[in-house]
């Protein structure tokens, strides 16, 4: 059997307060319980996500490259980048800490844009995927998003704490502003998703078929 | 494709039948007798279901709402808890570095400062934010909404209130930044001592206890109270109940 969605009994989510609202205008655009901005669907959704999607990609590669920390030991300069930064780590043999960041840093944000791209690849190509699937990825995607945000800590608890001139002095380079940025956009990116494309896109299928 | 359109006239006919009794000013509230699903907008009949359980959405699986009541005065205690923890933690030392006869004290506020110093503005900004300002502010946005509720006094910015709570709250990193101070901690080890500070202790009752109050909040319940008390909805759910 089809299922109905609110669209098509045209009926209107309020995304704050889940009451339902029906008969709207085109003007009428608050919700009358709590005064949200009512949308049938977030507005331009697709292209904001992309927008954003690609602005962290390219973000992404001087976050990587570049210097995120400095540590300057009895005056002397040891400026690593994030790989750099597990590699030092594992040097150290805190294997689990090492693999956290790992995770952390580089598995999860490469993890988030790839599944964005995707999600909205399969929307502009309308390539057939489970719908299930795909909230599921996408509901991962936004629950291990903020983790990331690990590495943006670690350097301004170390920046903080180590800071004694002459002997040893950690430092932020240009990479964590770059990193910072990554992971403030991927995040803005799932939240400009709007999940019930997934299903109107499918149901637009549907119709052409019969 | 007509069967559809017949079968989405009939049923919008059939809501309006159906929900003529709760229709207020072109809204029905959250306890009417259908249900939109957030994430897919599958259109889904209300059910009873039993006090403690919760009722997903049988397309995509999304929680429609729990059945948890009385979770704002519990909510209301955490929150406070959390407050009261929140000074210590942000103005003491979280951790104390001893290196070569030296010390440096670290607390919560330090580490964006010393970015700022940096000139490094954008991840000074990014940390200030996410492990100060917007836990604050979740959590005195709870406050005044749960407090509010539990006192029985109703304000219309109690709704706006509420709403940029849902907001702000994934911004708050306090978790993430707990595991920021043990990989920094484990970082340090092996070229200096590092002691534990009273900030520390205070900060991990902050975390549990802003854990506890975003978990044991039941919003569906709250929404409810609040609509109950504004007037313009509030009618609605009376007729309804």
């Amino acid at each position: 059997m089809k299922h109905l969605t609110g669209k098509e009994a045209g009926l209107v989510l309020c995304s704050e307060c889940h009451s339902i609202h029906h008969n709207l205008t085109e003007v009428e655009l608050q919700c009358s319980c709590c005064g949200a901005d009512l949308h049938q669907r977030k507005p331009n959704s697709l292209n904001r996500t992309w927008a954003l999607l690609i602005t962290s990609m390219i973000l992404f590669i001087p976050a990587n490259t570049l210097t995120i920390m400095n540590v300057a030991y009895f005056g002397q300069d040891d400026p690593s980048t994030i790989i750099g930064g597990v590699v030092l780590l594992l040097q150290l043999g805190s294997y689990s800490v090492a693999f956290v960041v790992f995770v952390a840093s580089v598995i999860v944000p490469v993890f988030k844009m790839i599944g964005i791209l995707m999600i909205l690849l399969s929307l502009k190509f309308n390539i057939n995927m489970s719908e299930r699937q795909r909230i599921r990825m996408f509901r991962f995607i936004e629950f291990i998003g903020r983790w990331s945000m690990l590495d943006i800590f670690v350097i301004s608890i170390l920046a903080a704490l180590v800071n004694i001139s002459g002997v040893a002095v950690i430092t932020a380079g240009a990479a964590a502003t770059a990193f910072g940025s990554v992971v403030v956009l991927t995040m803005l990116a799932a939240n400009s998703f709007d999940t019930r494309l997934l299903w109107d896109y499918s149901a637009t299928d549907n119709h052409l078929d019969k | 494709m007509i069967y559809n359109i017949l079968l989405a006239i009939f049923l919008t006919v059939n809501i309006n039948l159906y929900c003529c009794d709760i229709i207020y000013n072109g809204a029905f509230v959250i306890n009417s007798k259908i249900l939109l699903c957030h994430e897919c907008d599958l259109l889904i009949e209300n059910q009873e279901i039993a006090e403690g359980s919760k009722l997903e959405c049988p397309r995509c699986g999304h929680v429609l709402y729990k059945q948890k009541h009385n979770t704002v005065n519990k909510t209301l205690a955490y929150t406070i808890t959390a407050l009261i923890c929140f000074y210590p933690a942000v103005t003491e030392s979280i951790m104390t570095l001893n290196m070569s006869g030296l010390s440096q004290e670290q607390s919560l506020i330090g580490g964006a400062r010393v970015l700022l110093h940096e000139k490094y503005y954008l991840v000074a900004i990014l940390t200030f934010m996410s492990s100060l300002l917007a836990p604050l502010l979740r959590l005195t946005l709870l406050l005044y909404v749960t407090l509010s509720l539990s006192l029985n006094y109703f304000h219309s910015s109690l709704l706006w209130s509420f709403r940029l709570y849902h907001h702000v709250e994934e911004w708050g990193m306090l978790d993430v930044y707990m595991l920021g101070i043990i990989v920094s901690v484990v970082k340090l080890l092996s070229m200096a001592e590092i002691q534990p500070g009273f900030g520390l202790w205070a900060y991990a009752v902050l975390l549990v206890t802003s854990i506890l109050a975003t978990t044991s909040l039941n919003h569906h319940e709250v929404w409810e109270q609040l609509l109950e008390k504004k007037n313009s909805c509030g009618a609605t759910q009376a007729v309804n109940q």
